[in-house]
């Protein structure tokens, strides 16, 4: 018998709803009445924009209300006119940037030519950090350049800004390498 | 009205951000992988991923190209799956927008039949014997809003709604692909809710985009368990 797949389920399905009408079926709605619950009903939303390119895409981060206020999802904003809903797969996972095991809590050193990590304090890294930025850009400030120009520039640090640094977060980041008199700097977005 | 998905392959980019959301949206762990010399990752379709973007270098007309399919749960009109289980528990649709749902009860069928029984070789299996697929997100679409993927889909290759409008819609964009490529077609469109555009033929673009009719024994069992189903129905009601 020449018959595809497709038609012999059409066939016994004909067979089987005859059955079925003849009484012989069984009810299956208590079984799908149950309705699903949306895991984001309850939380909190906030309007975002991803940290990742340059596009800006609107995201909507979803927090718990209760206890600990942490992130249940985030996903594109439809209203937002750059992407309108939609995010791409480094966008679409940008939830995993808190909620993430793998994430680092505290400060990690490693010394010169040491080969492991270690933890250390939030105190001991922001004060080792403040004083060889402070050594190294002192070592070569220059107040003037050779024509004699102000120019309060330090050449031998240079910035080359994180991709997962938000927009306010730049500003800082931005304002504070100024302040310090750098004037190399980059930030992932513009590559 | 059931409701359906339309992906237009010729404008996906490949991008993965419909992977991407729908682990996301449904809070499944990461898979291990490592290189295995493409950018198609992960492997395969698992227990904790329902959407894997499949990329195949192929060349035709002596061209190269790259094409790209966003494979999922088709949610067949009529599910071999359904069918083969003929368990409510476990796997029903829903009647509002004709999704195919697994439930935890999977693990009481006969896993190796159901995964068998679909012609595109969706369903996967946990280790404890649950099977699990694309669930349409449902619980989203019930409350109004797209399917994750759906939502981010940044080329807009990706489309959902009311069965009748999603068919126009793909019907009228296969006539606009089919002008630059007259072997352009709708993959099984009258029997599945999530209608693909291809622009070359189907199989290049990944094993199991479009129903094979090489599992007629299968179906045979399947047909032969549907038929006699109303009677072990009965004998169970009376015991």
């Amino acid at each position: 018998m020449n018959v595809t797949r497709r038609e012999f389920i059409q066939i016994t399905g004909a067979s089987a709803a005859g059955l079925a009408v003849s009484g012989l079926g069984f009810d299956l709605s208590p079984v799908k009445a149950h309705a699903q619950m949306l895991k984001t009903k309850y939380a909190k939303e906030t309007t975002t924009i991803c940290c990742y390119c340059a596009v800006g895409c609107g995201a909507i981060v979803h927090t718990s209300k209760k206890g600990d206020g942490r992130v249940i999802n985030i996903e594109g904003d439809p209203d937002h006119v750059i992407n309108r809903g939609s995010l791409c797969s480094k966008g679409a996972s940008i939830s995993q940037l808190t909620e993430n095991e793998n994430r680092l809590v505290e400060p990690m050193y490693r010394a010169p030519y040491a080969k492991e990590w270690k933890k250390v304090s939030w105190d001991w890294s922001l004060t080792q950090i403040a004083e060889r930025v402070k050594k190294t850009r002192d070592a070569a400030f220059e107040y003037k350049n050779a024509k004699g120009q102000v120019v309060n520039r330090s050449t031998n640090i240079v910035s080359v800004g994180s991709a997962a640094m938000d927009n306010e977060e730049c500003w800082i980041y931005q304002a504070l390498m100024r302040a310090i008199g750098l004037v190399y700097i980059e930030h992932q977005a513009r590559i | 009205m059931s409701k359906s998905f339309f992906v237009d392959t010729t404008i996906c980019t490949a991008c993965r951000g419909c992977q991407v959301a729908c682990k996301q949206w449904h809070d499944l762990p990461a898979e291990e992988t490592k290189n295995r010399g493409t950018y198609e990752n992960p492997a395969d379709l698992s227990f904790i991923t329902y959407k894997v973007v499949r990329m195949r270098e192929q060349v035709i007309d002596g061209k190269l190209n790259w094409l790209f399919f966003p494979e999922q749960c088709r949610h067949c009109i009529e599910a071999p799956c359904l069918e083969t289980a003929g368990d409510p528990g476990a796997i029903f649709r829903d009647d509002k927008t004709g999704a195919i749902i697994f439930t935890a009860n999977t693990k009481r069928l006969n896993t190796a039949a159901i995964i068998e029984a679909c012609p595109y070789n969706v369903p996967r299996k946990a280790a404890d014997g649950t099977l699990a697929k694309c669930d349409m997100c449902l619980d989203r679409v019930e409350n109004g809003l797209l399917p994750a993927c759906v939502q981010t889909c940044p080329t807009g290759a990706m489309t959902f709604g009311d069965r009748d409008e999603i068919l126009a819609l793909a019907k009228k964009r296969l006539g606009e692909v089919k002008k630059k490529n007259p072997k352009a077609m709708l993959i099984d469109e009258d029997t599945v809710s999530v209608i693909y555009l291809v622009a070359y033929e189907p199989k290049l673009y990944c094993k199991n985009a479009m129903a094979s009719n090489a599992v007629f024994d299968i179906t045979r069992q399947m047909a032969l368990k549907r038929m006699i189903r109303p009677l072990t129905n009965i004998t169970s009601r009376l015991l």
